[in-house]
C-alpha cells in the first residue's frame, strides 16, 4: 500500500500519545473531549495507523466500555430526567453526559495508542531505553506486545473448544455460565504462564542480564520532523490546559 | 450419503487473498483420510471449516446432509471430535477427572453415570493411572491423550486430529498409531492432518494434498 503517512521516531509518537491522553484524563469537558477525539483520530491516520483494525481487535474491550457507560449513566444522577420510573429518575441528562465523557476519554486513549502500533516492537524497546527507562522494563513491554496476538488466537480456540465439548454458551443460564467462564480461564492462564516460563528459560540461556550495561546496534535518531512533532505536541497540550483552567474556555455546560 | 461434504467451498481470512478455492470433498463416516501439505497451505483451516468453526466465503459444508452453519458448535462436537494443533487449549480443569466430568456436571448428569463414562474413556486410552493427576504438569503426550479423552467422552462418530504427531517421540507415536487403529476398528471415521508421511502411511485410506488453494488426491 502506498498510502501517505508520517515516518516518525517512536519517541515523538509517545509524546503525542502522552499529550492527548493527559488532556483526556484531566479535562472532563465534553467539548474538549470531542475536539481531542477528532484530533487524535486525525493524528492516528496521519501516522498511518489502521483504526478500523484497532477497533476490531479491541472489540471485547468496547463491550466492556459500553456496559460501564450504561452503569455510569444510571448511577450518576443529575440534571433533567430522561427516563423515570414511578417518578424515580432512572436515566438523567447528567448521567448520559458522564457516560459519553467516559466513552470519549477511553476512545482518545485507544485511538492515540494505535499510533504506537505503527512502530515495530524493537523500535519501541530502543525508544524506551534511549529515554533512560531500564532495559528490563522496556523489554517486558515489548514481549507483552508481541505475545498478545498469539494469546488471543489461543483464547479464541479455547472458547471454541469448550463449546465443542457440548456447552452451548448462549443457552446456559447465567449462574452456570459464570462457572463455565471460570473453566475457560484455566487454559488461558496456564497458557500465559507456560509461555512466560519458556521465555524466561530462553532468556537465561541467552545470558539476559549477564552484563549490567547493554550496548545496542540500533540507535534511534530524531529528525527535524520529530522535533517539530514533539514541540508542537507540548505547545498544543499546554495551550489546551491554559485555555481551560486559566481562561475558563470552553465554559461549563451544566 | 457422505458424512462430511464440501460443496464448492472457498475461504479466505479477512483482508487476505483466497486461501482455499472451490473445494469439492466427500468423506464417509467410517473412513480414514489424511490431509497433507506444506506449512501455511491451509490444512488447519480445512479442518476448522469441516467443524463449522470457520464459515466458508462461498459454498457449503454439509454434515450428514445438513448445512453445518445452521448447527451449534455443541451439536457438531457431539458428532465430530476435534483435536486442536495445540491440545493445551482444550484442557479446562485442574485435575484429569474434573476435566473429563465438568461438562456433564454442569448439565446435572448423575454422578454414577459420569464416573462410569470417565472410567471407560480412561481405560480406552490407557491412561487410568492419570485419573487424579494435575493437568498442568502432564507431559505433552499425556495432554494430547487427555484432550482426546475429552473428545471421546462425547462419543462422536468421527474425529479430526490436527498434527497429532508433533511433539511425540517414537514410542508415543506408536501408541498414537495403535489408538487410531483401535478407533477405526471401533467403526469411527478419522481425518488426520499431518505432514508426517511416514506416520500417515501406516493407515490405508485416502491421502489428500493441499497446495495452492486446491486439493489433490
Ligand atoms: N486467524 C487467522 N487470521 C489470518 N490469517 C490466518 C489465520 N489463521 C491462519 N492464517 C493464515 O492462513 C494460512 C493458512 O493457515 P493454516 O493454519 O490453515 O495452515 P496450515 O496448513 O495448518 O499450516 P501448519 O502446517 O503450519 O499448521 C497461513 O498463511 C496463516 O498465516
Ligand atoms: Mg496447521
Amino acid at each position: 500500500m502506498s498510502k501517505f503517512s508520517i515516518e516518525a521516531d517512536i519517541r515523538s509518537k509517545l509524546a503525542v500519545v502522552l499529550g492527548f491522553s493527559t488532556i483526556a484524563v484531566f479535562i472532563q469537558h465534553i467539548y474538549v473531549l470531542s475536539f481531542i477525539l477528532i484530533i487524535s483520530i486525525a493524528a492516528a491516520l496521519l501516522f498511518g495507523a489502521n483504526i478500523l483494525k484497532a477497533i476490531k481487535t479491541t472489540r471485547n474491550l468496547w463491550y466492556l466500555f459500553f456496559i460501564i457507560v450504561i452503569l455510569q449513566s444510571i448511577f450518576s444522577r443529575s440534571g433533567q430526567a430522561l427516563l423515570a420510573i414511578n417518578g424515580f429518575p432512572l436515566i438523567t441528562a447528567g448521567g448520559v453526559l458522564k457516560g459519553g465523557e467516559f466513552l470519549m476519554r477511553v476512545s482518545v486513549i485507544v485511538f492515540s495508542a494505535t499510533i504506537i502500533s505503527t512502530s515495530n516492537s524493537r523500535e519501541v524497546v530502543q525508544g524506551l531505553v534511549q529515554l533512560k527507562i531500564p532495559y528490563d522494563i522496556a523489554f517486558m513491554v515489548s514481549v507483552a506486545i508481541r505475545f498478545l496476538p498469539l494469546l488471543r488466537s489461543e483464547i479464541k480456540d479455547t472458547f471454541t473448544a469448550i463449546q465443542l465439548r457440548g456447552l452451548d454458551l448462549k443457552k446456559i443460564p447465567l449462574k452456570r455460565r459464570i462457572r463455565v467462564y471460570l473453566y475457560i480461564f484455566n487454559p488461558v492462564v496456564a497458557g500465559a504462564i507456560r509461555k512466560a516460563r519458556g521465555l524466561s528459560i530462553a532468556m537465561e540461556m541467552r545470558a539476559f542480564r549477564a552484563y549490567r550495561k547493554r550496548t545496542s546496534f540500533l540507535k534511534l535518531r530524531l529528525s527535524a520532523a520529530d522535533y517539530f512533532i514533539m514541540v508542537f505536541t507540548l505547545i498544543f497540550t499546554s495551550a489546551v490546559f491554559v485555555m481551560f483552567y486559566y481562561f475558563n474556555f470552553p465554559a461549563g455546560i451544566i | 450419503m457422505s458424512f462430511i461434504k464440501f460443496e464448492n467451498v472457498s475461504f479466505n481470512y479477512q483482508h487476505q487473498k483466497l486461501l482455499l478455492s472451490e473445494l469439492e470433498l466427500s468423506i464417509d463416516s467410517n473412513s480414514f483420510t489424511a490431509v497433507t501439505g506444506p506449512n501455511g497451505s491451509g490444512k488447519t483451516t480445512l479442518g476448522k471449516l469441516a467443524m463449522g468453526i470457520l464459515k466458508p466465503l462461498s459454498g457449503k459444508v454439509l454434515l450428514e446432509g445438513r448445512d453445518i452453519s445452521t448447527m451449534s458448535l455443541g451439536k457438531v462436537g457431539s458428532k465430530i471430535g476435534y483435536l486442536f494443533q495445540n491440545p493445551e487449549v482444550q484442557i479446562f480443569a485442574n485435575t484429569v477427572i474434573d476435566d473429563l466430568g465438568f461438562v456433564m456436571r454442569i448439565k446435572n448428569i448423575e454422578e454414577n453415570e459420569i464416573n462410569k463414562k470417565i472410567d471407560t474413556v480412561l481405560d480406552f486410552l490407557n491412561i487410568s493411572d492419570l485419573r487424579n493427576s494435575n493437568t498442568f504438569n502432564l507431559s505433552y503426550g499425556e495432554k494430547q491423550r487427555l484432550a482426546i479423552a475429552g473428545i471421546l467422552i462425547n462419543e462422536p462418530q468421527f474425529l479430526i486430529l490436527d498434527e497429532p504427531t508433533t511433539g511425540l517421540d517414537i514410542g508415543r507415536k506408536k501408541m498414537l498409531s495403535a489408538l487410531i487403529e483401535k478407533l477405526l476398528a471401533a467403526g469411527k471415521g478419522l481425518m488426520i492432518i499431518s505432514h508426517d508421511h511416514k506416520f500417515i502411511n501406516n493407515f490405508s485410506g485416502k491421502v489428500l494434498k493441499i497446495s495452492g488453494g486446491k486439493i489433490y488426491e
